[in-house]
């Protein structure tokens, strides 16, 4: 990295930059910025800043240094990087370093969440994004909480912005801002923190990367192109960034701001001047003193570099007062010898001075003497000295002696002191008295829990910061995804419509189609061939494996695996059908918010289900896919009693012993339901699901055994309940609960009886239609029959089918005769137009597949037939029952005369068809 | 305006033989290894042309399971001819099919043409009943025989062409002797009986009616 003459030259140096605001006047003639702003990614975000300097409302750039851990290699280093935030966007780029062009990557921050922990390092914080987490670390706490709350701001704003015009409308400032101070006020989860402008913001681009790691470490072996692209554009815009204006670009930036403490304003003139000698001199101590004063850093406040170095300076001061001591005893000792040797050269001269050899001999006598007094005193000091030693080793011994006492007192004191220990913890433990305990805490414990505790404070203070951070990122988190939930919400119902609309338009669209298809004959044949080509399109399902897309309006599938467009073997048909699945998939689109979600609402704030009122006509107007089995299961639970191991028991049963039934079960399984896909393929799960169910059902109730039919009902429960002994309960519900005896069985009376019921109702209920089915001769039971023996399984539409089972479960038989009747009634004026019995019974054959407004449907039968009392029914099913029993009685009568006449017409040798022609004749 | 004369024909016969199948095969041209199993009945129509009139058959298709029976006669009431399906490949739908010739004996309309199918002679490998009994049955009881495969689609125009010759002599038989005992008294009533042309073969006269009015 390129640094300014000056700015570069040690670590605390940035401290200059400090109080420049980035869109401080003075900017605007910042050399610098102004060549930055042709070349930095985003030129348009710069030029704003340059070019509207006195906008008040308009906010700092939201950049700066930040360590990003590296997540590649098993030895994760931090790397310093430039994080630059793109307001247009919502990402936050970074780079290798401020001047760099091309960004090494980006994190997107509208999908992202902060995060900062106490366990981590000082200043560490995560952005999580759907994809990855950042780590990242701001040097101090305090610029790591500046950017965690810039980042919610910015967030938030861009969200506003974006769930504000979810169209993708680009505009808009000022709204988010307004947004932003209502943020603030109501939110007050953390006073916001102080800028810390050395680290961020534009001028910290100028800045040395605040962590000095190596430049090799810096490089990002991730975007080796984007590095090299970035190195080149550095070496050549460094040349005329820094080229002639480096200096002037810090003078003009101090000049701005006179309030700059002294020793700034001294490098400053330093820098003005730097030959000024005087000056030069002035710098080196101050960069000196700093130097020696390591833990000066950057974002430190000055109080404490200044008490540092008054420590530091103390120190010296108490090294050097020491030496000064030892230099006083030096210069003591040098004074004693210097007197001796001074005596001594005065005695020699003495002696080379004396006159005569007397007083020579004088002096050398006295010298002797004092010689031998000298001696005679060494001699009187060792024998002191040997005296004394004898008393020193006398005292040694002594002493040794005493030590041995000692010894054997500190071990006596060793051992009582155990016994006290084992005494006190004797009695702590049965006491175990907290104020004796309290008591037995020494001085020492006590300094170490105050210290404990002081730790505990620190780290209090800690998780009250991270907690209130994370209490207001929860809070901006939740708004956010409340607004996203909104207008997802929007979208949903605009896209509800817009499918409603499409399926309109497609079926609108083929109905044109099936009418050109009409008159087809007499199109020119290209027009024809176009017509049948469009078609067979429209015919066919796209289906492509794994896509998420689909565009056809309507499935291929319902969710309960109904084909939505039977295999109907004639084109028109076909058409009709997919006609008929678009109408009525438009319907419930149109349907859902306006009726189905009221109803999802009420289903879904229902808990523990039980019977009432409002429950059976919930019921009635269909359960929501997602409630059906749950509420399935619960009415037959309340209907059987779950006898445990009774399936299981009949398995076993039905394993061992071949039922009658079976043969006609094995038949019968391929071919159920063939218009659903889970049964429709011989490899199907549900297939020997189903099998087990019928031969469990065949021994459950052996009167009955199996009746084709009940593979139907089987084969419903499987497919909404998907537990096979959930179903057999089910079936067992249907036949045993809701039908009346003898549905099933042997003569099916019971079914019969039904028929003739169902004709009164129709009789009573719509008696044009009933008029006209008579003129007609037609007999409605014909058609109506096996709806009521399979309560309309592969007659009515799956979707309106289910709502037909929802209430049938709960309400029981009557449903059917409902629905039945109800199913006539919509159609009432359709079938009166006919006037041709062969047409009639064709139409009759179809007409119930065509039934696409279930909840038309559901209020024919529960609103416009009422009343519709049980008690009438159930008087004439008896009435019914009762003539159908004579009229059998009398049919065997008459069968048991014709065998008799047989017998003796048999006896008589007569061919057939002699008889026949004797009876036409 | 061509004449049509609609023909209600039932099928009948144990479950499982086929009689669904037959009639798709004749109705659709189609058929289906897992059509579902008919409960009470099914209607179909077809429109055969037959000479220089339309014949419209009226199919009732039956469920075949026993205890569906006692349903029958809603079917064959008023039928022109009844279709007796059994399976080449079980002995059982053999049975079945003569207690429906029995019972079509005792209950069913009178003069209605029979017509046994022995459906499924694609397996002959495993063929269960002989050509020959269902031959010599359909004779004793004066019915039409005819081996089928609805899958292969053998026999099964021919079944229905025959049921249409055999309907059209004997309901013109009938209806000609109904008609000379009738015409005398009431040349409206026969009117109303719809039937159109009795053979030339059978006394020279022509009535020709179109079946709508």
């Amino acid at each position: 990295m390129k640094k300014g003459p000056g700015s570069g030259a040690c670590p605390g140096v940035g401290v200059p930059d400090k109080i420049t605001e980035p869109n401080s006047g003075g900017s605007g003639s910042n050399g610098a910025s102004a060549k930055e702003k042709d070349v930095l990614p985003s030129p348009g975000e710069l030029e704003n800043i340059q070019l509207k300097p006195s906008s008040e409302t308009h906010r700092k750039k939201l950049c700066g240094y930040l360590n990003k851990l590296g997540i590649r290699g098993p030895i994760k280093t931090w790397k310093s990087r430039w994080f630059i935030y793109d307001e247009n966007k919502c990402h936050l780029l970074y780079y290798r370093t401020a001047q760099d062009i091309n960004p090494l990557g980006s994190i997107d921050l509208s999908t992202a969440c902060f995060d900062c922990k106490v366990e981590n390092d000082e200043g560490v914080f995560e952005i999580r994004t759907p994809n990855r987490v950042f780590t990242l670390k701001a040097i101090s706490k305090q610029a790591m909480m500046y950017w965690l709350q810039q980042l919610q701001v910015r967030r938030w704003e861009f969200c506003s912005a974006q769930s504000r015009f979810p169209v993708g409308s680009s505009q808009l400032v000022n709204e988010p801002l307004v947004d932003r101070t209502n943020v603030a006020d109501d939110e007050g989860f953390l006073p916001p923190v102080k800028t810390p402008t050395e680290v961020v913001g534009l001028q910290a681009a100028s800045l040395p990367a605040p962590q000095t790691a190596t430049a090799l470490q810096n490089i990002s072996l991730k975007h080796p192109w984007t590095e090299i692209q970035n190195t080149v554009y550095n070496i050549c815009g460094s040349k005329q960034l820094w080229g002639n204006d480096g200096n002037v670009f810090n003078f003009n930036k101090f000049q701005e701001h006179p309030e700059q403490e002294a020793e700034v304003e001294a490098q400053c003139t330093v820098k003005e001047t730097p030959e000024d000698g005087r000056m030069e001199s002035r710098l080196n101590l101050f960069r000196k003193a700093k130097w020696m004063n390591s833990s000066l850093t950057e974002e430190q406040p000055r109080e404490r570099n200044s008490m540092d170095k008054v420590n530091v300076l103390q120190q010296q001061m108490l090294t050097l007062t020491e030496e000064v001591k030892s230099q006083k005893e030096l210069v003591k000792l040098l004074h004693k010898a210097l007197e001796a040797a001074q005596q001594e050269k005065r005695v020699s001269s003495m002696y080379l001075t004396a006159a005569e050899d007397k007083d020579r001999l004088e002096l050398v006598r006295h010298k002797v003497r004092q010689i031998a007094d000298l001696t005679s005193r060494l001699e009187a000091l060792e024998q002191e000295k040997k005296e004394l030693e004898q008393i020193l080793t006398l005292r040694d011994s002594h002493i040794q002696e005493l030590k041995e006492h000692v010894q054997l007192l500190m071990e006596k004191n060793h051992a009582k002191q155990q016994v006290i220990m084992a005494l006190t913890e004797q009695t702590a433990r049965e006491h175990s008295d907290p104020l004796q305990e309290a008591n037995t805490i020494t001085a020492e414990t006590l300094y170490k829990q105050q210290e404990e505790i002081e730790h505990l404070k620190d780290d209090i203070d800690a998780y009250k910061t991270q907690n209130q951070f994370l209490n207001s990122e929860i809070h901006q988190v939740t708004r956010l995804w409340t607004r996203v939930a909104e207008n997802e919400k929007a979208l949903l119902m605009k896209c509800a419509y817009l499918q409603a609309q499409n399926c309109q338009m497609e079926s609108k669209y083929l109905t044109v189609l099936r009418k050109l298809q009409e008159t087809v004959c007499g199109l020119p044949s290209s027009h024809a061939e176009l017509v049948r080509n469009l078609i067979q399109e429209a015919l066919r399902w796209d289906v492509k494996e794994g896509a998420d897309l689909n565009l056809d309006p309507v499935s291929e599938y319902d969710e309960y695996g109904f084909m939505t467009v039977p295999d109907y073997e004639v084109e028109d048909w076909k058409l009709l059908a997919k006609i008929q699945a678009l109408e009525m998939k438009s319907n419930n689109l149109r349907s859902q918010e306006v009726v189905e979600k009221p109803l999802r609402d009420r289903w879904n704030s229902i808990g523990e289900l039980s019977p009432s009122a409002e429950l059976k006509s919930l019921i009635r107007s269909g359960i929501p896919v997602e409630h059906r089995q749950r509420v399935w299961k619960w009415i037959v639970s309340q209907h059987c009693s779950y006898l445990p191991d009774h399936y299981q028991r009949l398995l076993r049963q039905s394993k061992s012993t071949e039922h009658p039934a079976c043969r006609q079960i094995e038949l019968d399984l391929p071919r159920t339901l063939t218009n659903n896909k889970h049964f429709s393929s011989p490899t199907s799960q549900l297939i020997p699901k189903l099998r087990r169910v019928l031969l469990a059902f065949s021994w459950h109730n052996p009167a009955i055994g199996y009746c084709q039919g009940l593979n139907r009902l089987a084969a419903v429960a499987l497919l909404v309940l998907e537990d096979e002994e959930n179903a057999f309960w089910c079936l067992v519900h249907i036949v045993e609960n809701l039908m009346p005896a003898d549905y099933y069985s042997d003569t099916l009376i019971t079914s019969q009886v039904d028929q003739r019921v169902f004709k009164d109702f129709l009789a009573e209920k719509l008696p044009r239609l009933m008029a006209h089915f008579e003129q007609y001769q037609i007999d409605v039971s014909l058609i109506t029959f096996n709806w009521f023996l399979v309560a309309f399984v592969d007659s009515l539409v799956s979707d309106i089918l289910l709502r037909v089972w929802d209430a049938f479960l709960y309400e029981g038989t009557k449903v059917i005769f409902r629905y039945a009747l109800a199913i006539f009634k919509y159609n009432e004026e359709e079938i009166l137009r006919i006037h041709d019995s062969v047409e009639i019974y064709q139409y009759l054959r179809f007409f119930t597949r065509m039934i696409v407004d279930g909840r038309k449907l559901m209020n024919i039968a529960f609103n416009d037939l009422n009343p519709f009392p049980m008690k009438l029914l159930r008087n004439r099913r008896r009435i019914h029952r009762g003539e159908l029993e004579t009229e059998l009685c009398e049919l065997e009568q008459i069968k048991a005369a014709y065998v008799k006449g047989r017998a003796e017409q048999g006896s008589r040798g007569l061919e057939e068809v002699v008889s026949e022609e004797e009876e036409e004749i | 305006m061509m004449a049509i004369r609609e023909l209600k024909v039932c099928l009948l016969g144990d479950t499982g033989v086929g009689k669904s199948s037959i009639v798709c095969r004749f109705v659709q041209d189609h058929f289906d290894h897992n059509i579902s199993p008919t409960i009470g009945a099914s209607f179909m129509t077809k429109t055969v042309p037959c000479g220089n009139e339309l014949h419209k058959f009226l199919i009732w298709d039956t469920a075949g399971q026993e205890r569906f029976h006692s349903l029958a006669p809603m079917y064959y009431r008023g039928s022109a001819a009844a279709v007796i399906v059994y399976d080449i490949t079980k002995q059982d739908s053999f049975h079945t099919l003569k207690k429906w010739v029995k019972e079509l004996k005792e209950h069913g309309p009178e003069n209605i043409v029979m017509a046994i199918a022995g459906n499924k002679c694609d397996l002959s490998d495993i063929r269960e009943v002989p050509m020959k009994d269902a031959k010599e049955y359909a004779e004793s009881i004066g019915a039409i025989v005819v081996e089928t495969s609805a899958k292969n689609a053998v026999n099964i125009e021919e079944l229905f062409q025959g049921i249409m010759i055999r309907t059209v002599c004997s309901s013109s038989l009938a209806s000609w002797c109904w008609l000379c005992r009738r015409l005398l008294v009431s040349s409206e009533l026969a009117a109303g009986l719809g039937h159109a042309a009795v053979p030339a073969v059978l006394g020279g006269v022509c009535l020709h009616r179109d079946s709508r009015l």
